[in-house]
C-alpha cells in the first residue's frame, strides 16, 4: 500500500493506493485470471473509523482513494486496512505530516 | 460513536459489520444490499441501495474529465459542503452499475477522489446520504476514448 497523510489547515488529506489486481468476473474470463478484488477498505485514527469504502471490481486496478480527516494533528497515526473477496487482508500505517 | 441503520435498504438480513469491529454505520453495504451490486443499470442499483425517495440535485460537485483517455482509471472527484454520511458512485459503462460506497464520520470535509473503470462513454451518477438522512444526487456524462474494463 502507498500512503500519504498531510495536515492542511484543520484537516489531514489522506491518499491511499492499495496494490491489488482488482479483477472482476468479466476481466477474469477475458484475461484468464482469477476473479478477486478488494471489497472493503477502512482507515482509522486510534479507535475512530475516519473513512470506509465498500467496493466492487469497477474501482480501478490498485484502488485509489483521497479523503479528508478532521480532528487530527501532526504525528497522529492513520491505520489503513483492506480485505478482498478471497479473505486476504493487508494493513499499513502512516503518521500525519 | 452512534451506530446508524440505513432505513431505505430492503435486505432482510440484519445489518452486520463484516470488517472492523468498529465501523461507521454497522452497515456492510455489500451484504446489506447485494441486489444493488448485481444490478446492471444505475436506476436499478440506486433504487436497491437508497430507495426511491426524492434526491436533491445541485449540492454535490463532481470533478471528472469530460473526455477520459484511459477508461481503466477515470478520476472521479466529489466535493460538497453538506455533512454527508455516505457517498456512492454509479455508472452505466460496465456490466453492473455500482462501483463504491464511501462513508465518513461526522464533521468530515467532503473532498473525495477515486479512480473507476469505464468501458465506454456513459453517465456517472453520485448519490449521497446526508447525516440527517436526506438524499442528494448529481450526474455527469464522461466520454471514454479507450474502454478500460477488460474489454
Amino acid at each position: 500500500m502507498k500512503l500519504k497523510a498531510k495536515l492542511k489547515g484543520d484537516s489531514a488529506e489522506i491518499k491511499v493506493m492499495a496494490l491489488h489486481q482488482q479483477m472482476g468476473r468479466e476481466e477474469a474470463e477475458t484475461k484468464k485470471g482469477t476473479k478477486n478484488y478488494i471489497t472493503h477498505l477502512t482507515a482509522k485514527v486510534g479507535d475512530r473509523v475516519v473513512f470506509q469504502a465498500s467496493m466492487g471490481p469497477f474501482i480501478s486496478k490498485d484502488p485509489y482513494f483521497k479523503f479528508d480527516v478532521a480532528g487530527v494533528k501532526k504525528g497522529d497515526t492513520v491505520d489503513v486496512d483492506w480485505v478482498d473477496l478471497s479473505g486476504a487482508t493487508k494493513k499499513e500505517s502512516i503518521a500525519i505530516k | 460513536m452512534q451506530r446508524r441503520k440505513f432505513i431505505t435498504l430492503t435486505a432482510a438480513t440484519a445489518a452486520v459489520a463484516a470488517v472492523a469491529p468498529s465501523t461507521l454505520s454497522a452497515t456492510d453495504f455489500r451484504k446489506e444490499a447485494p441486489k444493488a451490486w448485481e444490478a446492471a443499470t444505475s436506476q436499478e442499483a440506486i433504487e436497491a441501495m437508497f430507495g426511491t425517495g426524492a434526491m436533491e440535485e445541485g449540492k454535490i460537485e463532481i470533478k471528472a474529465p469530460k473526455l477520459a483517455e484511459n477508461g481503466g482509471a477515470v478520476p472521479i472527484g466529489i466535493k460538497s459542503d453538506i455533512d454527508l454520511a455516505a457517498v456512492a458512485i454509479f455508472q452505466d459503462a460496465n456490466p453492473r452499475s455500482a462501483v463504491v460506497v464511501m462513508e465518513m464520520p461526522e464533521g468530515s470535509k467532503i473532498d473525495l477522489m477515486t479512480k473507476i473503470k469505464m468501458r465506454k462513454t456513459s453517465d456517472v451518477t453520485i448519490v449521497a446520504k446526508g447525516r440527517d438522512g436526506k438524499l442528494y444526487k448529481e450526474v455527469q456524462k464522461v466520454e471514454v476514448s479507450i474502454g478500460g474494463c477488460g474489454g
